[in-house]
């Protein structure tokens, strides 16, 4: 009995104007969007290997180890075509340096070539489906009850022997095969023009990870449909549940996550933390000050730091407390200072990666109390929309999230300690080759490359787990809610 | 009769459960918007005049022409619009100044002589999205509410106007009377009109009621003459979406599929196509040059009157010095065999040092000083013009995407709203046109000064050649951004002559379909 309701379901919708006109506005904006998608990505690889490239040009240019200048590039995620999240949004670059550890605000983007066209928000795939498929389910359910039950036919079903429970699961399940379609259907186009482009290749593990945003899609849908279904059992009219379903609809996709995020500010005033911050970072430094001149007292150096009274030709250049040294040639009397001024430089490189290591944890509490805190509340309070839900589980499956881009973060981090390991074998801070080329320029043939790969798939669907749940939970209460009403409504 | 079809629609409309919800989520997001702004206007307020304070009290405290020329006319920052609560989410993306520091260089030439970098303007962007970890948004401004809420809700008023009634045959009994179709529809267009715009204007009274608490938003006459336009805007562009309903409504026997066409309508032109068609019309775009080709053409271009300068600049010292015959020799052995200049410097230190210092003690002529200012100012000249067609390329990109992104009623009700209010590309346009002319002043300022000072050697670029006098600060161009409703209508008139159009057409299009439907 279930399957023939079922099967009668399908036909209805399948043969609707509505499915029709769904599916093809879907897989119209899917085709417009993946091709501008692609190439924007096809350009972003571009750009990326080209940006690799001069880094490391920049790199090994350096003649001396103090004037290296080491960036890394974010690689960009294929699959933020699918979701896009914060992939595109923030900067890509990061300086390595011994001297600062970098955090989130580290990563730049001032190689963006026209931020002008940030005007125009990018449509990732993902939002297609939120916004067209979710009004497509509830185009589907708005007269699934109420229909039925002004035309008499609900009547009609419930005289045969089939349970109340029966009639709503079999339109249920009908609604979410055909709304599974056209999802179906724009990833089969989207896999198509993926594979006529050559930049992207995509692993198993690409393929899983797409799998969990279908899985969430149908969670997403269902959320819909059941939302639509619950109205549909409670009105009589379906203009009524038609009115009540489109406005909810306004509301839960375009108002609340933007009015969220607009109005509601729990996290409040964060200059106190940054001030606070700021404080412990000057003390840091006032603490290595005091430190650098206990050296210098017992230092035969003589001058002011850091030149000293060193007679060199050749170039230095400077930035804060960063110094970069490029002796050409170093005149004869200054010789015999030499090895004090090696001395002098090891121990303010030692001193300085150690003073860095404690401004980073400061650093790294200070973005976790304020940004991340900002942006994980501001999640937190657009979650109670289903649709920032999805959007959110989306980019946790892709790896696009904050989670994802710390994750980056980290692995820099963790290159930095590389580059700092590289350099201590070298003995690069006492060496005569950290401020001058006179005996030779520093060969960089050994330098440890910076790889960044995307976090496991199980780690992304565990970070994708949170929001889907609360998807599924929606899904049950509402399911009950539903089935509950049908059950004692009078027909 | 037309009136009593008005009235029996408004009525109708009135009582309805979409009028109430209309109503609700109306006022709702109109108070939101007020509320938000009551918030954050001062700040954005108090910060525009500190900053302009701050522009200004450094200006006038260079009192020297020189140290004008060299550091330059300030940021020149943009004035806020009062009415930003209207339009307020471009504005992020646009930068708030006219120009920004890049720095400066000073280099030794020759003998050591010492030339330093005067300003040249270079244009600050806005990337705010590049450390912000907050969820992507919309701001919820009347912009947001108006091309979102004032195109769904015209058409969930206007979906079963025509098809609902032709479906339950009041329809057949309504043309049944001697009243035309024309006459019916004008009737029913004007009926929901009404309906659609009085839970918008009372939803605005509301916002314009919290907003006027507020001592730091004073609006004045060009102001509301502004809001009136932008009200106007609205309405125009309600008023397309009811009779895109209708056409809609009129053409289609059953409700429910006129409701789906609708909604994919809705959902294409007000949803997507702003954005998507604005990302697509970049894929056939000539590319902007990118950070690193940029810094190669500037390296290059700079290399090469460098070089040009170094080598004039030591012909002409090595010429003048009296004892130029053993320098020339001295720099000939540099190039080819330090070890034998070496040789040389020990053997005739002495002499080499007395024609050194001759050179430096002696007083540079003119001849040299034009040199160096034309270095100077050349340098300047490449930079801005390399800046300037950067930020050209930038923004005629955005242009051209701004065109194609017109298909969209919503698209173009977003650009002349933000032109009316102040906000937006337009605007900024035209900031950088006023920006533009004060630079222009600003040199001619310090021009006209040293042309006025009878001592001066009258060249600009380096202090040795300009005039010394003291400066009043008075005298100084300032740089005033204003916002005038002349500016803001004509950035807007296109916008609203494409609107008016749509409606046109689309008010055609109803007429047409309604007349030859079947009933």
């Amino acid at each position: 009995m279930l399957h023939t309701l079922i099967r009668q379901e399908i036909l209805g919708h399948l043969m609707s104007a509505r499915f029709l006109a769904a599916v093809v506005i879907t897989l119209l904006l899917v085709v417009a969007n993946t091709v501008v998608l692609i190439d924007a990505h096809e350009n972003r690889v571009a750009s990326y290997s080209q940006q690799a490239k001069v880094h490391r040009e920049k790199a090994v240019a350096a003649e001396t180890y103090s004037e290296l200048k080491l960036f890394v590039e974010r690689p960009p995620n294929p699959l933020s075509l699918l979701s896009a999240g914060l992939e595109k949004r923030l900067g890509t670059t990061v300086e390595i340096y011994h001297g600062e550890v970098p955090t989130i605000s580290s990563v730049s983007a001032r190689n963006l070539e026209n931020p002008y066209l940030n005007l125009f928000s990018q449509i990732d795939l993902v939002s297609i489906f939120q916004v067209v498929l979710s009004l497509l389910a509830l185009l589907f359910a708005y007269d699934a009850i109420a229909g039925d039950w002004e035309s008499g036919t609900l009547r009609l079903v419930i005289s045969h022997p089939v349970g109340r429970g029966a009639i709503l699961l079999g339109k249920y399940i009908a609604a979410m095969i055909c709304l599974l379609l056209p999802v179906l259907m724009s990833l089969l186009i989207v896999m198509l023009q993926l594979s006529l482009a050559s930049s992207i290749q995509l692993g198993t593990t690409d393929f899983l990870r797409i799998g969990g945003i279908v899985a969430t899609t149908i969670v997403y849908l269902s959320v819909f449909y059941l939302i639509g279904l619950l109205i549909s059992t409670m009105t009589r009219r379906t203009a009524t549940s038609l009115m009540l379903c489109m406005f909810l609809w306004v509301i839960l996709v375009l108002v609340y996550p933007n009015w969220s995020r607009f109005t509601l500010n729990p996290v409040g005033d964060m200059r106190p933390e940054r001030q606070s911050a700021y404080q412990q970072v000057e003390q840091i430094w006032e603490e290595v000050d005091r430190e650098e001149q206990r050296f210098l007292a017992n230092s035969p150096l003589e001058g002011e730091p850091p030149r000293f009274n060193i007679g060199y030709s050749g170039s230095s250049s400077s930035s804060g407390r960063r110094y970069g040294f490029n002796m050409t040639k170093v005149n004869a009397d200054s010789e015999p200072s030499l090895p004090h001024f090696q001395d002098y430089q090891a121990f303010i490189g030692t001193t300085h990666i150690r003073a860095a290591e404690k401004i980073g944890l400061i650093n790294e509490q200070r973005w976790a109390r304020t940004s991340i805190r900002q942006a994980t509340w501001d999640e937190r309070l657009m979650k109670f929309s289903p649709a920032s839900l999805y959007t959110f589980a989306t980019s946790a499956w892709v790896g696009t999230d904050i989670d994802g881009m710390l994750d980056f973060v980290g692995a820099v981090q963790a290159y930095r300690q590389i580059l700092i390991d590289y350099l201590h074998d070298k003995d690069a801070f006492a060496s005569r080759r950290w401020f001058a080329s006179d005996q030779g320029a520093v060969d960089w043939w050994d330098l440890p490359q910076f790889r960044f790969a995307p976090v496991d798939v199980s780690e992304n669907a565990q970070r994708a787990l949170m929001d889907v749940s609360l998807l599924f939970v929606m899904n049950l209460v509402l399911f009950m809610v539903s089935f509950l009403i049908f059950i004692k409504v009078e027909v | 009769m037309i009136k009593h079809i008005i009235q029996r629609e408004f009525f109708d409309h009135l009582n309805s459960l979409r009028f109430a919800l209309t109503v609700i989520i109306m006022a709702a997001l109109m108070v939101t918007n007020a509320v938000v702004h009551l918030q954050s206007h001062p700040d954005k307020v108090r910060s525009y005049s500190e900053n302009v304070a701050g522009d200004r009290d450094t200006l006038q405290s260079r009192t020297d022409l020189y140290e004008l020329l060299r550091k330059g006319p300030g940021k020149l920052y943009k004035q806020p619009s009062s009415l930003t609560f209207i339009a307020d989410s471009s504005d992020a993306f646009l930068p708030d100044r006219g120009t920004q520091n890049w720095g400066s260089w000073s280099r030794t030439v020759g003998f050591g002589t010492q030339v330093k970098s005067i300003w040249s303007a270079d244009y600050p962007t806005a990337n705010p999205n590049s450390r912000d970890l907050r969820p992507k948004a919309t701001k919820i401004d009347w912009v947001f509410i108006i091309t979102y809420l004032l195109s769904f809700i015209p058409l969930l008023f206007t979906f079963d106007a025509l098809s609902g009634e032709r479906e339950n045959g009041t329809l057949r009994l309504c043309l049944a009377n001697s009243i035309s179709r024309p006459a019916l529809l004008t009737g029913k267009f004007l009926g929901t009109l009404i309906a659609v715009l009085i839970p918008f204007y009372f939803a605005v009274l509301l916002n314009l009621a919290v907003i006027s608490t507020d001592t730091w938003t004073q609006l004045g006459a060009a102001d509301w003459g502004r809001l009136g336009m932008i009200l106007l805007i609205a309405s125009g562009y309600a008023s397309i979406f009811i009779a895109v309903g209708l056409m809609v409504s009129g053409g289609t026997r059953d409700t429910r599929v006129s409701l789906v066409v609708l909604l994919i309508i809705w959902v294409a032109l007000v949803v997507f196509m702003p954005s998507t068609l604005g990302t697509l019309s970049t894929k056939w775009m000539s590319p902007v040059q990118t950070a690193h080709q940029r810094e190669t053409a500037r390296r290059s271009a700079l290399d090469q009157i460098n070089d040009d300068f170094q080598k004039r600049m030591t012909d002409k010292q090595v010429a003048k010095s009296q004892t130029g015959n053993l320098l020339n020799q001295f720099m000939d052995l540099m190039k080819t065999s330090p070890k034998a200049a070496e040789k040389l410097a020990k053997e005739k230190e002495a002499e080499l040092r007395a024609a050194m210092a001759n050179l430096e003690s002696q007083k540079a002529d003119e001849e040299e000083l034009r040199i160096k200012a034309e270095f100077v100012n050349k340098d300047v000249e490449i930079r801005e013009r390399l800046n300037r067609a950067h930020l050209q390329a930038q923004l005629a990109q955005v242009q051209r995407a701004r065109v194609v992104t017109r298909f969209s009623p919503a698209a173009i009700v977003q650009y002349a709203l933000e032109s009316m209010t102040g906000t937006g590309l337009k605007r900024h346009l035209q900031f950088l046109d006023s920006v533009h002319l004060h630079m222009r002043q600003f040199r001619n300022f310090i021009t006209e000064t040293d042309r006025a000072d009878t001592e001066s050697l009258h060249i600009i670029g380096i202090p040795e050649g300009m005039s010394k006098k003291p400066i009043s600060p008075q005298a100084l161009p300032s740089f005033a951004d204003k916002i005038t409703f002349s500016d803001t209508f004509n950035a807007a008139i296109v916008d609203m002559l494409l609107l008016l159009g749509l409606l046109g057409i689309s008010l055609l299009g109803a007429f047409f379909v309604f007349s030859r439907s079947d009933i």
